[in-house]
């Protein structure tokens, strides 16, 4: 390795081709022979529904994961990416969409971490110059971020930008962003792409997963768009077309997403949640919700859902406001005391939330309501446990071997009707749902689909939080809107359309048409 | 949108620094705070107490705080690393036992200590490196286990023998002076060099910030092209190393040895103890030479000020217990 | 595609419910052979049943500390104080015993109980301020031992009643020693209440997934604390039976239970970071390593060199282990490659 970091604008002019990338974990094939191309000044857009690939695709092209087949070129010569690190010595950079964090150092150092540069004959850190160079190319893209400072203290929009900085100081000239917009305010996105627009007119090479329609069709050069670990299609700057990208990406007309007919919403009212705040996340949420109804939260990822959905369920304590549930106020109880008393909530991420995957699944069943298994002796009757799970894969149609396999070895679709399970054996007045389907392939989401409105006709009043508009228009019986913390919109009945709904959270220029 | 916002990027002044003074107070209150308490401990018990402020006496500290010094030296940087070394005491005993035996027997001469007590550093340290890092064994676990292994190494060299006196060159090294016009004690000397070293390994070279940054997050530190394996190794062989060195400065100041020297009053966890009370984190990512000397010699003057206030010793591991306590929460507070 | 991938889950389920995991067969395969090879090779290991069975004596206490302690370890913790609450409950007792004159039973059973408060100043101090498990109990160990020397004072109480002394050294109709009876006894009501109430269920989790737990409306804290109360219990017991074997107390009668017992809770397939292990694994790796010590002491080596021999048996077995789930570089990466050949063929 060099002794110091080489400087931007190595040889390389900087197409990067990926050719008939295959990759599959396991069984399941993520990738299936999929091709793209970057380009030196241009921004290459990768669009796909959650588990389209993006994500995939861009970390077998840093040299995160490693395919199982196809091809990388870098200027039409061949190249095997087998660490991040080597994919840096190469000039491609990947910025994750939370970047890795040095919580100790500072943002200087975590700049320079791996290539630190050092002077004198005792080899000793130069650390004037390294802050010297942190700071200049902070400043090459009007940053104004104190190299000084602990890392822990920098926001994720800042990280972010630290890594393109650091992308620079490695001389990369491929900057790969992982879906960078998502957790950033508009604000914040906005200095983002000032940044990337820069980078272009130097000549870099840029790519970047996004969902977000308008800023996909602001920032783009070219756009190719993911569905099931393939390329459906790909198209260059004057030929984007709106309409016809949101379609490719579901897979079909985004008009004949089908509605239900019938809905089982009564005019009950089973939560009321009024006035309610917790800072700086959201403030001022109050809505109704009403037996057998399925209500929808949608918005972009950061916009405060799944924060209101966790104070709701007694996970975060709430700074003002109050949560009503069966006329009962349950505001700031603890979370076992809430599930007894009838509302459950499935999180959003399965892993590390929402079950525990070294467990069995008739273990996971019961662990929502551990004294509903029958006692004998003082101690849980496994008999009644396994009836419990075995009854739960029956009605959920969990496909498995058997209550005691474990759930790391479910698909994502098995594990989360296991997790629907466990909270809907209770009978719950109110279920709060985040992303039911994410992680879950695209042929078992239906079939949650179909638990789901099950559910409500048997009186569950649902909240769906989804960032997946086709699955919120397919759901629910009214939606709100949520944009950085507050509600801005309701929908309902017919005025329930895809462009509507897009509009009333992607483009918040349009809310005033959605209301 | 995007044009003025381009332009306004760009005419954002970039916000001048903080003074120079104000980030090295927040960065280095550790070190502030644990030499003002010390300080602060020196002239309140030796208003009332003459002998406390004696030369003599703050000597005695010192001395007092060498042997653990170095051990708890690296131990930081192991705990920097999201490690833990048990087998340091053993290493320790090891080392003072195979030195002084051959002393007392063989008239080993004082640089053929210094060797030996390096070699065994090297290997047992390496050793354990190589465990953790290779084998993926978790530190705690590999180095309880080799803390019995070295235990039994102490018992199965020195066959049920001990040392009880050493010659004279190692008594110089553990009580003398540099020199008559310089009273400074020779093992404070050996612990200031060491600690300038260390001082410079951690803080001012690649290895040291490689030891940080796998500390802070392994992964990342893998992919930016750190080489993990190598430094974790360097890390457990640096603490074996001033471990065994710690067992020759004990041979030195004490003049003996035993079986259970180390491991009887439980250096590995006093060790520990020093590292967080200087301001190491236990989630690693975190490590400073300088708090954990400072923190060392803390112990040993508040130690001392207990004999003074006539406090009996059967409290003074109480009071390192509750000082880790309030080194760990008030470390929390201050970085909160 | 979903339809092809649940092809592939379906299988097992046969396999349901063995009494004892992999690990833990391996460890009673081994233990019968170390017993009977000892039998075999070493004179005087075994005189007689009763007196075989009077060994165990030397080394349960350490079976009781590690019954408490692998609680806290499921959760994803540590108990570092384990040797000094058992020299202090045991003092406890001594202490009043001598100094209120109470009956050495009550006495007992109050140094039991202040056990049980020393953990729970444990768990406090790790639930409420947020201290790491390790550093928490490090620091409370220390205080801990201060407070035992402290007790003690220069002469602590020793000879106890008889009738109390059995409890250490005594057997039920001169065979059965009354060790084995308690370490029975609470080994059982160990196991069940891991593997089969609630409570268990809770401290699984927590140690798997403590987030997931949190999510899953369990109070992690309560049951965190409780956990550390047990150990701080189990450990005083310990402590008790320590003073009755010795018929004395002494302030640093416990320091030799904590890292051997850590040692027999890893041996036992208990995972450090929680979640992973069973109590029949800790109590056949407890049996093991006290025969591997007797037979050793029996047979003429020296108590620190049986130490050398646990901690190259805790090293090499964690090596294996790790070996045959693939992890770490170098050996495993070689191990690996093997395994895939022959996984090829069929």
């Amino acid at each position: 390795m060099p002794g110091t970091v080489a400087q931007a604008g190595s040889a390389s002019s900087g197409t990067y081709r990926a050719s008939d990338i295959v990759k599959s974990y396991g069984s399941v094939p993520v990738l299936k022979g999929l091709s793209v191309s970057l380009h030196p000044g241009r921004i290459h857009t990768t669009m796909g529904e959650n588990g389209a690939g993006k994500s995939t695709l861009f970390k077998v092209m840093a040299g995160l994961v490693q395919p199982n087949g196809g091809t990388l070129h870098l200027d039409d010569a061949p190249l095997l990416l087998s660490s991040p690190h080597e994919a840096h010595l190469h000039g491609i950079y990947l910025v994750p969409q939370e970047p890795a964090l040095m919580p100790e150092l500072t943002v200087a150092e975590t700049m320079f971490v791996g290539q630190l540069p050092t002077t004198g004959r005792w080899r000793r850190i130069d650390w004037s110059a390294m802050r010297a160079r942190a700071q200049e190319a902070l400043h090459a893209l009007g940053l104004d971020i104190d190299v000084d400072a602990q890392s822990r203290r920098l926001s994720i929009a800042q990280q972010q930008q630290v890594e393109c900085a650091k992308a620079l100081l490695r001389g990369c000239r491929v900057i790969l962003f992982d879906e960078p917009t998502s957790p950033l305010t508009t604000h914040e996105v906005d200095r983002l792409f000032s940044t990337m627009r820069r980078l272009r007119g130097e000549g870099y090479t840029l790519a970047f997963i996004s969902h977000r329609m308008d800023e996909v069709l602001d920032i783009s050069d070219d756009i190719s768009v993911l569905r099931d670990g393939a390329l459906v299609d790909s198209v260059e700057r004057p030929e984007f077309d709106r309409t016809r990208l949101l379609s490719q990406m579901v897979g079909r007309e985004m008009r004949t997403i089908p509605r239900r007919s019938w809905s089982s919403a009564t005019t009950e009212a089973v939560l009321t949640v009024d006035g309610l705040a917790h800072a700086p996340s959201f403030a001022e949420v109050g809505f109704t919700l009403h037996r057998g109804e399925i209500l929808g939260l949608a918005g972009l990822v950061g916009a405060g859902r799944t924060e209101i959905a966790e104070t709701i369920f007694g996970l975060r304590r709430c700074d003002a406001g109050s949560v009503v549930l069966d006329g009962a106020p349950i505001t700031g109880l603890p979370t076992h005391e809430i599930i007894r008393k009838g509302l459950v909530y499935a999180p959003e991420d399965r892993a590390r939330h929402g079950a525990v995957l070294p467990m069995t699944i008739a273990q996971n069943v019961s662990a929502g309501l551990i004294e509903r298994v029958r006692r004998r002796w003082g101690l849980m009757d496994r008999d009644d446990e396994d009836r419990i799970g075995a009854e739960a894969v029956s009605q959920y149609r969990v496909r498995c071997a058997g209550t005691d396999q474990t759930l790391r070895e479910l698909s994502g679709g098995n594990q989360q009707k296991v997790v629907f399970g466990k909270w809907m054996g209770l009978s719950p007045a109110v279920a709060i749902l985040d992303e039911p389907t994410r992680g879950v392939d695209v042929g078992a989401k239906d079939e949650i689909y179909e638990l789901i409105e099950a559910r409500a006709r048997a009186g569950t009043a649902i909240l769906v939080i989804s960032s997946e508009m086709e699955e919120l228009v397919r759901l629910c019986d009214r939606i709100l809107s949520i944009y950085e913390g507050r509600i801005v919109a309701e929908l309902h009945g017919d005025g329930i359309t895809p462009e509507r709904l897009g509009r009333s959270y992607l483009s918040h220029a349009g809310l005033g048409a959605a209301a | 949108m995007s044009a003025p916002a381009l332009q306004a990027a760009a005419a954002l002044p970039v916000r001048p620094r903080p003074a120079r003074g104000s980030a090295w107070l927040r960065r280095d209150l550790r070190e502030i705070a644990l030499v003002g308490v010390t300080i602060a401990t020196v002239l309140v018990v030796g208003a009332f107490h003459r002998d406390f402020m004696s030369l003599q006496n703050l000597r005695f500290m010192m001395l007092g705080c060498v042997v653990l010094s170095l051990l708890s030296l690296g131990q930081t940087v192991v705990i920097a690393t999201r490690g833990i070394d048990l087998s340091v005491a053993p290493v320790l005993g090891l080392s003072a036992m195979v030195t002084g035996l051959m002393a007392q027997t063989g008239g080993l001469p004082l640089y053929g200590a210094f060797a030996i007590a390096l070699a065994i550093g090297l290997v047992l340290g390496t050793l354990n490196g190589l465990l953790v890092a290779r084998l993926a064994i978790p530190p705690i676990i590999t180095t309880l286990g080799t803390y019995s292994l070295y235990s039994g190494l102490i018992f199965l060299y020195s066959d049920g023998t001990q040392v009880d006196s050493v010659p004279h060159a190692y008594a110089t090294l553990g009580n003398g002076v540099v020199a008559s016009v310089l009273p400074v004690p020779i093992p404070v000397l050996v612990l200031g060099i060491v600690l300038l070293l260390m001082w410079f390994i951690i803080g001012h070279t690649r290895f040291g910030r490689a030891v940080l940054a796998i500390g802070n997050n392994q992964a990342a530190a893998y992919n930016a092209g750190i080489p993990v394996t190598i430094t974790q190794v360097g890390a457990y062989t640096i603490s074996g190393v001033l471990a065994a060195l710690a067992g020759l400065m004990f041979l030195s100041y004490t003049g003996s040895a035993t079986v259970t020297t180390g491991t009887g009053d439980h250096m590995e966890l006093q060790s520990i103890a020093v590292a967080l009370i200087g301001g190491t984190a236990i989630a690693g990512g975190r490590g400073n030479a300088l708090g954990t000397v400072l923190g060392s010699l803390f112990l040993s003057v508040i130690l001392t000020a207990l004999v003074f206030v006539h406090v009996p010793p059967i409290w003074y591991s109480a009071g390192e217990g509750v000082m880790i306590l309030l080194a760990v929460t008030a470390g929390r507070g201050a970085r909160a | 595609m979903s339809g092809g991938r649940n092809d592939v889950t379906a299988r097992r389920g046969a396999s349901r419910r063995l009494p004892l995991g992999n690990w833990e067969r391996a460890l009673l395969v081994l233990l019968v052979l170390l017993t009977l090879g000892l039998v075999a090779a070493v004179p005087g290991f075994y005189p007689g049943f009763g007196d075989f069975l009077a060994l165990s004596e030397n080394f349960l206490p350490f079976g009781l500390v590690a019954l408490g302690l692998t609680t806290v370890i499921l959760t994803g913790g540590i108990d570092l104080s384990v040797g000094t609450t058992a020299s202090l409950a045991a003092i406890v007792m001594a202490e009043l015993w001598t100094g209120l004159h109470l009956s050495i039973w009550i006495a007992a059973l109050l140094g039991v109980a202040s056990g049980a408060l020393l953990g729970l100043v444990n768990g406090l101090i790790i639930t409420r301020l947020r201290t790491e498990p390790l550093i928490a109990t490090l620091a409370t160990s220390f205080i801990y031992g201060s407070i035992a020397t402290a007790l003690a004072g220069d002469n602590p109480p020793s000879g106890f009643p008889d009738s109390f002394n059995r409890l250490g050294t005594g057997a039920i109709g001169g065979i059965l020693p009354y060790q084995i009876v308690l370490f029975g006894v609470l080994a059982a009501f160990f196991s069940a209440l891991i593997s089969r109430s609630a409570f268990g269920r809770k401290v699984v989790m927590i140690g798997y997934n403590t987030e997931a737990a949190r999510y899953a409306g369990i109070r992690v804290d309560r049951i965190v604390t409780l956990s550390y109360v047990i150990s701080g219990t189990t450990a005083a017991l310990a402590g008790i039976v320590l003073a009755a074997y010795y018929s004395a107390v002494r302030p640093d009668m416990g320091s030799i239970l904590l890292l051997s017992t850590i040692t027999t809770v890893v041996l036992g397939g208990v995972s450090i970071f929680g979640g992973d292990g069973s109590i029949a694994g800790v109590v056949i790796a407890v049996l093991l390593l006290g025969m591997l010590r007797q037979g050793m002491l029996i047979a003429g080596f020296s108590d620190m060199v049986t130490t050398m021999v646990t901690g190259a048996i805790l090293l090499g077995a964690i090596a294996l282990k790790n070996l045959f789930a693939g992890r770490g570089t170098g050996l495993a990466t070689l191990l690996r490659r093997l395994r895939i050949r022959p996984a090829a063929t069929t």
